[in-house]
């Protein structure tokens, strides 16, 4: 296996270039994916010397701006007020906060994460940029599946910008235990209702959508019958705790 | 390969895929033990760049200049303050968890000189000890802390 650490996106994207490259962020999912042989990849492209992807901006408009490189730790750190920060707070353990980035997970996608969930009811945008431009994905459209996002080949996310916060926000998980991957997880921020850890990708409740109609996973933490059953109960904790 | 490990420079023999856990083990550094293997125990425990971190999760070759502790760095003679406590509580079952338990209240107490339970259980909430004795290991950070207010 290759590792290169570069110090610019430009000297990142050439690096990707090979076939089977993967960035390497916090590596705490990837690293524990390779552990578990579950990926080889032939060559790994270190982020963590691009100065470009870290750091916490406030937008003029009252949002934020996260580098991809932010890690959990450090968003955490944001005023509780953020339903970002309030899923930063419950995501893993103080170990995994310093070190895994909202880019990192953002990118695995995995089903039962906090921020996917999080960054959906927040309407947030997806920042991705390649040898060639840079583009913001919305969350909804970024999200696709089962570790799956909109993410092209050459590409890398490199920040998340969350607009403005109007009123409360407040995030929920159910899991076997703190700071596990959720069973079930709800965000809720301006009456918008977002569902993760129930299908492959973290759905937004709405006229279309309603808890019952999901059509729930069954995974190692929990049978889609119990993740029905409980869903509706955290939901309305969820929403209480906005109002 | 150069690493900054308990404050010298040491030269670990390491692949490019291998992960500091493994070099530091193969370094005889033994103290950091190897449980789950991708980061849900904690007995691989370190610090690195001060920071709490899980050891099976950083590629030795992404560790660049940035100092490693191990728990054969947490005291330069004898037993630790931490390492005290827990002896004296008997907060140690068959030991294998023991040296991550260590770290992850070596850091809580470089950033808190007294900190209170709630703050414990949540320091102490990435290591698991599957005897079961968290509740000593509470008890002896809470006199450790208590010691101090």
């Amino acid at each position: 296996m290759d590792y290169i650490a570069p110090t610019t996106l430009e000297e990142a994207f050439r690096a990707l270039e090979t076939e089977d490259a993967r960035c390497l962020a916090g590596g705490q999912s990837l690293v524990a994916m390779m552990n578990l042989g579950l990926v080889a990849p032939a060559k790994l492209v270190s982020l963590r010397r691009i100065a470009s992807l870290r750091g916490i901006e406030k937008a003029k408009d009252g949002g934020l701006r996260l580098g991809a490189m932010t890690t959990h730790a450090e968003i955490a750190a944001l005023d509780e007020g953020w339903l970002i920060a309030q899923a930063a707070r419950v995501l893993a353990y103080p170990a995994i906060r310093a070190f895994g980035t909202i880019g990192g997970s953002v990118a695995n996608a995995d089903p039962s994460a906090d921020y996917p969930v999080a960054l959906l009811a927040a309407a947030a945008e997806i920042e991705v940029t390649s040898a060639r431009e840079a583009r913001k994905i919305p969350a909804r459209e970024f999200f696709k599946g089962l570790f799956e996002t909109a993410l092209a080949s050459g590409e890398i996310v490199t920040a998340i910008h969350i607009p403005a916060q109007c009123g409360k926000a407040a995030y929920e998980k159910l899991s076997l235990v703190v700071g596990d991957f959720a069973i079930v997880s709800v965000a809720v921020v301006e009456g918008r209702i977002a569902v993760g850890g129930c299908t492959p990708a973290p759905v937004l409740l709405g006229a279309e959508k309603d808890a019952a109609g999901l059509e729930f996973m069954n995974d190692q933490r929990a049978s889609a019958a119990y993740r029905r059953k409980v869903l509706p109960e955290i939901i309305r904790r969820t929403v209480k705790r906005c109002s | 390969m150069l690493l900054n490990v308990n404050g010298e420079e040491r030269d670990l023999a390491a692949t490019p895929a291998a992960t500091l856990l493994e070099a530091l083990r193969a370094g005889g550094l033994t103290g950091s033990k190897r449980g789950c293997n991708h980061g849900v125990c904690g007995a691989c425990t370190v610090l690195l760049d001060g920071k709490l971190a899980r050891s099976c999760l950083a590629l030795a070759v992404d560790v660049g200049e940035r100092p490693v502790v191990t728990v054969e760095g947490v005291s330069e003679s004898g037993l630790s303050e931490v390492q005290k406590a827990l002896v004296e509580t008997g907060a140690i079952q068959c030991g294998f968890c023991t040296p991550g338990f260590v770290m992850a209240l070596t850091e809580l107490f470089l950033r808190r000189a007294a900190p209170a339970r709630d703050e414990i259980r949540a320091a102490l909430s990435g290591n698991l000890c599957r005897c079961s004795g968290y509740v000593k290991i509470v008890e002896a950070a809470e006199k450790l802390a208590g010691g101090k207010r």
